[in-house]
Parts: C-alpha cells; structure tokens; sequence
C-alpha cells in the first residue's frame, strides 16, 4: 500500500501532464477550428439561401462565393441600417443590431437569409432561415449548431425536415400536385411565422393554416415547440426590415 | 523477435476473431450501435478508437508498476479521457464534417467498455509493446465488426456505400436509379437503431458459429 502522500503526489503530476498535452493540443489546432467554425456558418446561410453543393465543397470556395454574393449588414428592430462589427454579434442575445444577409446578383435581390436561435431541450439551437424577395415565402432553412439528441430533437438539422419549409405539396385543379414553398405571412401581410406541429401537418381542404404548418419530429416534441416559438421570435424582430425590402426592394 | 512469435500473434488475432470484444464480449455496444449509419463513419470511428486504446494501453503499461492502486480507475479515467479529448481536437480541426456528424460519440469513447476493460485486465499486467499489440488487436477487432455492420447498413439502408475523404465523404457506389425504377426500395428500418440491432445480432450469430462457440445453455 503507497502513502497517502505518494498517491496524492502521483495523482497531481498525472493531472499536471494530461493538462498540458491538452491544452498544447487544442492551442496548437485552435486557428484550424475557427476556420472550420466560421466557414461552418459561412456555409449554413448560403445553403439556406439555396446556393448549389459545388460551391461549398471547400473552405476556400465557400469564402469566395460569401464574398461574390453575399451582401452582409446590420439593421435594427425600426429597420434602419446601423453599423456593426457582422461576426461579433451575439445573436441569441442582441436587440439592437441585427444581422441580415443578402444574396444578390447586379444588386438584384436574390433572397434574404435571417439568423435564427432560441433553446431547444437540451441546448441553444442556432440556424438560419432564407425567404424570397417577397419576404414571404421561405427560400431555405438551415440549423447549424444544437446539442440536441441525435436521432430525436437533433433531426432539425437533417434534410427531411427542413425540406418540410419548401414543400408545401399543393393540388391544381387538374389534380396534379406541385411543391410551393411555405409561407411566413398570412392574407393580411402581417408575420405569423412558420410552426411545427406535433405529428403531422394536416392537409385538408378544411385546414387553411397548412401552408404556415410544417411536419414535426416523433419524440423530440419540446425541440419542435423550440423552434417555432424563436422562429416567431426572431421574423418579428426583422419585421420592418422584410417590409421595407417587400415595398421598395431595398432597405 | 517478440513482435512475431506466436503469443503476440496470439494476442493480436485473438480479439478479431475468437475472443472479439464486439461479437463475443459484447462490450462497446453503444458506439457500435450508433455510429454504424454510414461506412465512413465507423472507418473514421475505428481509427479513433485504435489510437486511445493503443495510446492508453501502452501509457498505462508504462506507469503501472507506480499507479497506486486504490487511485488506479480514476488515473485510468483521466488519461484516457485526456486521449479522448486529443482525438476529438484533431476531428474538429482536420476532419470537421466528420466530427459534426460523429458528435457526441467520439466523446463517449470514454466510456466505452473496450478501452478501460482491455486497461485494467491487460495493459496493468503487461508490458508496454505487448499492451501496444493487444490494443491494436482489440481495435481491429471493433473495427471489424462495426464496418461490416455499417456496410450492410448503410448499402441496404440508404442505398450507398461512402468513404471517408475529409470533407462529407467520397461515395464510392450508389444503387443505380434504374433498380428504384424497377421497384427496389431501401429498407428504412436498417438506418435506424433496431436495423442496428438486428445486423449487429446476425453477425454476433455467425462470428460465433465460424469460432465454433457454444453458450452453456
């Protein structure tokens, strides 16, 4: 049997060892992981503004196609634009400067992509939401980051459910069915958002609101209820903004 | 040499096939469940894995004759942790989309039963070189058995069959759009947890049979 001492000793120079391999490890790759980190994000809002794969294969590409296209400001609730530095904001927390990105080609507005976040179950769910130029209907959605469970509340990240904002299956008269996108506003033009509804959107004839209604996740029923509560939260936040660019095409 | 005579073949070739830590201990299947989804996965979750197991195994085998043993669990937990932690860095720096979709599960290499099971029952006893042998063994043999699950998986699943190549995976071959055409469909069940189950028992079932092994009933 070691003394108490000895244990003691060996435990703390264990420590003191593993404590500077990992802090010499995540020193040396800290400037990689930023670089992933931001491309990440870089990579979320051009996928929610429908941008094709083959431009986000590399980091170096995603950086350039940001660049080209890519008109990145701050408004504020009244919609006015107001300086700030785009990659410090806090965006789960900040009121007053919000960020907005534009994709535009020869000032042509192509899309409008909103970053979204609010809790979850477990965690802070972050993402961005794209509209058309008609800040009405939905041009993509994207969540990026989330500690959510995988396989449940982590599925908002997955293809399936965000296709479930751009297809809303709609039957012609002839009986055909085309996909429309979703849509934020009601009749009257004012923001209701989008919300997940437990179990399944139902497509009736008699349920108006279908188009304001997306497919929820079996077993991850607070993640969803999560998503539609800041998904409202933050449309309304930009509302004056969305409704300078719906009126005069521009902010 | 040591390296080749028989016992450290034996050592390494036992936990791939007769005594492998998946099909026969069954341990570490919570990982083997999880990250079993696509091909690429389990590759680079298998690398990751052979690196702590080898790393921690000759690390312990290296300081086991001063570990005082009423600390030794916890001085086990810590470096393997530690090793952990490392991998998980080096998948956020070099391989970021990969360790987006393994998540939480390289983290939870910690708790898998493989890596402190094969620490406390053989680098403790061994010496460093036959410790290294015996993680890459065991590795191997996780290995082994979670890319042929994943292969059947992901092939019978999701109609592919994808390799790792640093961004969000090469896929190597994809059932051709003819076969969907002509009635195939994937089956669904298998990229969720019970398909896991399933595959992971028919082949605990035939590793079994091939080692010639027989539950006392």
């Amino acid at each position: 049997m070691h003394s108490n001492n000895y244990t003691l000793g060996f435990v703390f120079i264990v420590t003191l060892v593993l404590g500077v391999m990992l802090s010499f490890t995540k020193d040396s790759v800290k400037d990689l992981q930023d670089q992933n980190l931001k491309a990440d994000v870089q990579k979320t809002i051009l996928r929610s503004l429908n941008f094709e794969e083959n431009l986000l294969l590399s980091n170096e590409s995603i950086e350039q196609t940001f660049k080209n296209y890519i008109d990145a400001k701050c408004v504020n609730v009244e919609g006015d634009i107001v300086e700030c530095n785009i990659e410090e904001v806090d965006i789960e927390k900040n009121e007053e400067t919000l960020p907005i990105y534009i994709r535009k080609n020869d000032e042509k507005i192509e899309g409008i992509a909103l970053p979204i976040a609010g809790k979850g179950l477990w965690s802070t769910i972050f993402g961005y939401i794209a509209l058309n130029p008609d800040t009405d209907s939905v041009l993509g959605i994207q969540f990026y980051k989330h500690g959510e469970t995988p396989g449940l509340g982590g599925e908002v990240e997955k293809k399936w459910f965000t296709d479930n904002f751009v297809n809303h299956p709609l039957e012609e008269p002839n009986g055909e069915v085309t996909y429309v996108p979703k849509k934020i506003r009601d009749e009257n033009g004012k923001i209701i958002s989008i919300t997940v509804i437990k179990g399944g959107v139902d497509y009736s004839k008699s349920n108006k609101s279908a188009i304001h209604q997306v497919d929820g996740i079996s077993g991850a029923t607070v993640t969803a209820d999560g998503v539609s509560d800041f998904l409202l939260e933050d449309l309304l936040r930009y509302e004056k903004t969305l409704d300078k660019i719906r009126d005069y095409g521009t902010i | 040499m040591e390296l080749f005579n028989s016992e450290s073949k034996k050592i390494i070739s036992d936990p791939i096939n007769v005594n492998n830590p998946i099909s026969l201990q069954v341990l570490g299947i919570c990982s083997a469940l999880a990250v079993t989804i696509r091909l690429d996965q389990a590759i680079i979750m298998t690398l990751a894995v052979i690196f702590v197991l080898c790393s921690s195994n000759v690390i312990l085998s290296l300081i086991r004759d001063y570990i005082p043993a009423r600390v030794r669990i916890v001085i086990m937990l810590s470096v393997i942790a530690s090793l952990v932690s490392v991998v998980d860095e080096l998948l956020k720096a070099y391989l970021y989309d990969m360790s987006k979709q393994l998540s939480v599960f390289v983290g939870l290499i910690i708790t898998n039963c493989i890596i402190m099971g094969r620490a406390e029952a053989f680098a403790l006893k061994n010496g460093p070189s036959k410790a290294f042998l015996d993680g890459l063994g065991n590795g191997f043999g996780y290995g082994l058995i979670i890319i042929i699950v994943s292969f059947f998986r992901e092939l019978f699943g999701a109609g592919t069959i994808t390799l790792p190549d640093g961004g969000a995976g090469y896929v190597l071959w994809s059932i051709p759009e003819s076969w969907y055409a002509a009635g195939y469909e994937n089956i669904g069940l298998l990229v969720l947890s019970p398909g896991a189950f399933i595959i992971l028992g028919l082949v605990i079932w035939a590793q079994r049979e091939m080692a010639g092994i027989e539950e006392e009933a």
